[in-house]
């Protein structure tokens, strides 16, 4: 014979329908978020992944001067190398984005077509479909350059800009001002060929084993191949950021996701616990009969459970399907506006089903059974009785004797619902964290970008390089050749530039702080850009790496070679309030010396203006206002839709638990409230009695979340910064921020207390009579 | 003998404050006995009640039942036995709001091996009509036939009654009444009922009156008066 109480559960949960379907709705919503989330990046990094087969990306690329011939392409394919030319131009359209232009890819780096076609005929183009979406640029309209008037026929993503970095020296890419496209052979033929960029990827005929491997075989190549033919560039795959970003970016925030989801479980299932302690209360003299009857404490544990475990099981059921269905877009076009990514196939995931099924499923049983098991250790007597509790001497709390009885109503109200209050405090703890998540990274990025003027040293930094055909070794002559043209050609007239060395090397094995490259910038004595006095053999750190790693003046640091044994200690003389680089600052000999880069050695200008007189196929990088905000302008980018899910999560959050509790002091006082009324009172002055008591606690516990927040979330955040992101910016969360928390929560606040205005009104006068209790 | 209680005694409180509730009972029941157990407010009827029920422990004295000697019986050893050997009738019926008089039948029947049949019950309390009704659509007196039938269908071998009619005028208590000894004699169950209705007496097998913890009359009825005779 079934359980017959199991015919309770669906009864339970249709007579406080109101309660259930809130919980259920968070738990879907939640669920079913994280759901699709989880199932979205899986399928979307499976296709990542997959990406690099289906359409046969690159091993690496290499450019040249001129195009190369059939006799070199053989000679260099005898490296075990199959090499495939794909040269580009790069045009301007007429909304002053820049789009690097490649004819159809047949063999290597394929496009994935995402609407459209492949263009077949003259003026057609196919462009990335994230730099389409970001210049709202559909399928069927015209683009224009100062050579040709495109039609966009179809919106692709090329295997190898998943990222869209124009350089792969870049700190970030901007895919607002920056894109590829795809032309066929007739339209790129009609390029000026001085335009042409003639770049050629390769594959190796037989992939080397692993990562060190491949490096070293790409070391190797280089040489090889400039042996050959001038190399202008060469960049392995595993050195490619516009292949390697997106993989080693993607799915960063699943944790976090995972976390969020198991928080609203915990505070869910605490919900549950006070409801179903209420409920106990209520039917103590039910379960008193039913113990005395002979239904163990198990049983009855397994019937209080039901309707919680009833309710996720449903909601995990019918979220995940969400998940897989509605969500999964969502989150998709979510990373879509993030990464040039190709279509994907939507994949089962096992590992999404045990994070969003069974493990919410497993909190909610943990929680609920703990809590009953605690609540029903009392004998069928004492439920009998109704004397469930621990504290058999417990006594009114002594009030302060000149509190009004409204007052001391209040606080009554308060000590009898502790539990509700303190389920209501961590709420709004999470609730208010995700608020203050939402609202604070958007104005940390802006102040970022605001400030960044006033941080940088000067407005620009020039990186030079080194052309490889001045490091054949095989050919000493022409090397030294050209190294003298090279020191020729990175002169400068202008008056701003300074010159200083730079030199890299990392950080590594810090405890808490992820491996970091520390850039070593070799100074003037006199320098304009660097105000700081440094002596010899002084060395000071920027404020922003001694923040990162915590240093003082007076520690003493070591840092090594990237690819080498050599490590090199530092003591920190000063530290130079330079916010925007982990750099180490010190007199240019001494870098030079330490380096063994030779007296007059230098890698590049500082300048307050722009060096126009150097050819730019010596500048390595520029480091300017636009590379350093490209950054915040990708986070905020790719972070923005986030932030204003969190914004709303959290609102929602609060709205749920505060509504949910404070409908339960208002249900589990019915009768008090009710013989209240009997009295006179009046539906405003009970009110006040009910609503003013939790509205008290409300206020409160907002002002004390408030402050305590700020503390965690800028240690937390800057832990996040030491142990998982590369470089470093202040972390701080406005007043404004903290304002407007508290507006947002009074708001939703007073929308619940309105709701148990009405909830009030409705209690009848008959509940206090009809009750015996 | 069925049921043996030898010197049961029971305190409650400590220090100056402490009360002897129960001095030392023996009591002696046969299968199928009809029991009334008569007191003033605090003479410690429910109390014995309670023990005997293995809801509340005695603090010296042996009780057995059949073979079983409950100072021996763990907490799990006694659910099991008040599982298997009792059935409990309270004043207030103790009904689940949300179940059907048929369903809250049902809950006690779940608890036995060989329950009775629920419907020929039904038939018997007279709630054949409500079986389907929930228990706020019923009178005092059809919620307390309720909750006998779901104290009655696990077919206990003892019926334990706390003031049964307490709450119920006089009218439905008789056919309570009425009902329960109908019970006694068709299911040969032992039933205890705690009263302090004075009138129940006549109808019992065996009347214990009790006082300051204490058993001052034990006696038995000659004849058993039908409860609708009853002098109430």
């Amino acid at each position: 014979m079934k359980n017959p109480l199991n015919k309770r559960v669906l009864r339970e949960v249709r007579t406080d329908f109101g309660k259930y379907l809130v919980i259920f709705l968070t738990l879907l919503l939640f669920i079913g978020l994280i759901s699709g989330f989880l199932v979205a990046a899986d399928s979307l990094i499976y296709a990542y992944n997959e990406s690099f087969d289906k359409y046969n990306v690159e091993d690496g690329h290499f450019a040249v001067q001129d195009k190369l011939n059939r006799t070199q392409i053989k000679k260099l394919e005898e490296l075990g190398i199959s090499i495939y030319d794909i040269p580009f131009t790069e045009e301007r359209i007429d909304n002053g984005s820049e789009v690097r232009i490649f004819t159809n890819r047949d063999e290597v780096n394929k496009a994935s077509i995402m609407k459209g076609k492949l263009p077949n005929k003259a003026n057609e183009i196919a462009i990335d479909r994230m730099f389409a979406d970001n210049n709202k640029l559909k399928v069927g309209d015209h683009i224009t350059s100062d050579t040709h008037e495109y039609e966009i026929v179809g919106l692709v993503a090329l295997s190898d800009y998943s990222a869209l970095f124009k350089d792969n020296g870049d700190t970030m890419f901007d895919s607002v001002v920056f894109g590829v496209g795809v032309v066929d052979e007739a339209t790129f033929a009609e390029y000026d060929k001085g335009n042409i960029t003639y770049t050629y990827a390769w594959k190796y005929d037989k992939a080397p084993k692993d990562k060190k491997e491949e490096s070293d075989v790409a070391e190797d190549l280089m040489v090889d191949i400039n042996s050959m033919v001038a190399l202008e560039d060469f960049v392995p795959r595993y050195a490619n950021q516009s292949i390697q970003f997106t993989g080693d970016d993607f799915g960063g925030d699943r944790v976090m996701m995972q976390v969020l989801l198991y928080v609203i479980i915990v505070i869910l299932a605490f919900i549950f616990t006070i409801t179903i302690n209420d409920t106990i209360v209520k039917e103590a003299d039910v379960i008193g009969t039913l113990r005395a009857s002979g239904y163990t404490k198990s049983e009855m544990i397994r019937h209080y459970m039901a309707p919680p475990v009833f309710i996720t099981i449903v909601a995990a059921i019918i979220g995940n399907t969400m998940g897989y269905t509605i969500f999964k877009d969502f989150v998709a076009d979510m990373y879509y506006k993030s990464y040039s990514l190709p279509t994907y196939a939507t994949r089962w995931n096992v590992r999404a089903f045990v994070e969003t099924t069974i493990i919410p499923v497993l909190i909610m049983v943990l929680v609920t059974y703990l809590s009953l098991s605690s609540k029903l250790k009392f004998t069928p007597l004492q439920f009998l009785r109704k004397d469930l509790t621990n504290n058999k001497n417990k006594k009114a709390v002594k009030l302060p004797k000149n509190l009004s009885i409204f007052g001391r109503f209040r606080l009554r109200v308060i000590i009898q619902n502790i539990g509700n209050y303190i389920v209501l405090f961590i709420g709004i703890i999470f609730a208010n964290f995700l608020l203050m998540f939402g609202l604070m990274f958007p104005e940390i990025l802006d102040d970022y970008q605001k400030k960044l003027p006033d941080n940088m040293m000067c407005q620009y930094q020039y990186i030079m390089e080194v052309p490889i055909s001045a490091m054949d070794e095989d050919h000493k002559l022409n090397s030294m050749f050209e190294m003298i043209n090279y020191q020729r050609e990175i002169e400068t007239d202008n008056e701003d530039a300074e010159k200083f060395t730079a030199y890299s090397l990392e950080a590594k094995g810090v405890e808490g702080v992820i491996d970091e490259e520390i850039s070593i910038y070799g100074v003037k004595d006199d320098s304009k850009y660097v105000h700081q006095k440094i002596k010899p053999h002084e060395v000071y750190i920027s404020s922003a790496y001694a923040d990162k790693f915590m240093y003082k003046v007076g520690d003493t640091f070591t840092l090594y070679e990237e690819y080498g044994d050599e490590e090199y200690e530092f003591t920190i003389n000063g530290i130079y309030d330079y916010p925007s680089g982990m750099v180490i600052f010190m007199r240019q000999q001494d870098v030079n010396d330490m380096f063994d880069l030779g007296k007059s050695y230098f890698s590049g200008y500082f300048s307050d203006t722009e060096i126009t007189d150097i050819d730019s196929q010596y500048i390595s990088s520029v480091i300017d206002k636009e590379a350093l905000t490209k950054v915040s302008r990708q986070l905020n980018k790719s972070m923005g839709g986030m932030m204003v899910i969190m914004d709303g999560l959290s609102v929602f959050i609060f709205l749920v638990v505060i509504y949910l509790l404070s409908k339960m002091i208002i249900e589990k006082n019915a009768q008090s409230i009710s013989m209240t009324k009997i009295l006179g009172y009046s539906g405003f002055e009970i009110s006040r009695l009910y609503i003013a008591a939790t509205s008290i606690v409300t206020v409160i516990f907002l002002l004390v979340s408030l402050p305590m927040l700020q503390g965690i979330m800028i240690w937390l955040w800057e832990t996040i910064l030491r142990s998982q992101m590369h470089g470093w910016f202040y972390v701080f969360v406005s007043n404004k921020v903290l304002m407007k928390m508290f507006g947002l929560g009074i708001s939703t606040y007073m929308v619940v207390a309105a709701l148990e205005f009405i909830k009030i009104k409705r209690i009848p006068m008959d509940i206090a009579l009809k009750n015996e209790d | 003998m069925f049921l043996k209680l030898n010197q049961i005694k029971k305190s409650f409180g400590t220090g100056e404050n402490r009360v002897q509730v129960l001095k030392g009972i023996d009591l002696e029941l046969e299968k199928g006995e009809f029991c009334v157990l008569l007191g003033p407010s605090g003479s410690g009827k429910s109390t014995l009640l309670n023990i005997i029920g293995g809801i509340d422990s005695a603090d010296s004295g042996d009780i057995i039942v059949g073979s079983n000697k409950m100072a021996d019986m763990k907490e799990k050893q006694l659910t099991k036995y008040r599982r298997s050997h009792l059935g409990y009738i309270f004043q207030r019926y103790n009904l689940i709001s949300n179940l059907t008089v048929r369903e809250n039948i049902e809950v006690g029947a779940y608890l036995s091996k060989n329950p009775l049949s629920v419907d020929d019950l039904l038939e018997t309390l007279g709630l054949k009509e409500h079986q389907n009704k929930l228990p706020n659509q019923l009178s005092g007196g059809q919620q307390q036939r309720c909750s006998i039938g779901r104290a009655l269908v696990k077919n206990p071998d003892i019926l334990l009654c706390d003031e049964p009619t307490g709450a119920l005028d006089s009218k439905t208590s008789i056919e309570i009444l009425k009902l329960i000894n109908e019970v006694n004699e068709r299911y040969g169950n032992t039933i205890i009922m705690v009263t302090h209705n004075d009138g129940i007496k006549e109808m019992a097998d065996r009347v214990i009156k009790l006082k300051d913890g204490m058993i001052r009359k034990n006696y038995t009825n000659e004849f058993r008066t039908p409860a609708d005779m009853l002098d109430w």
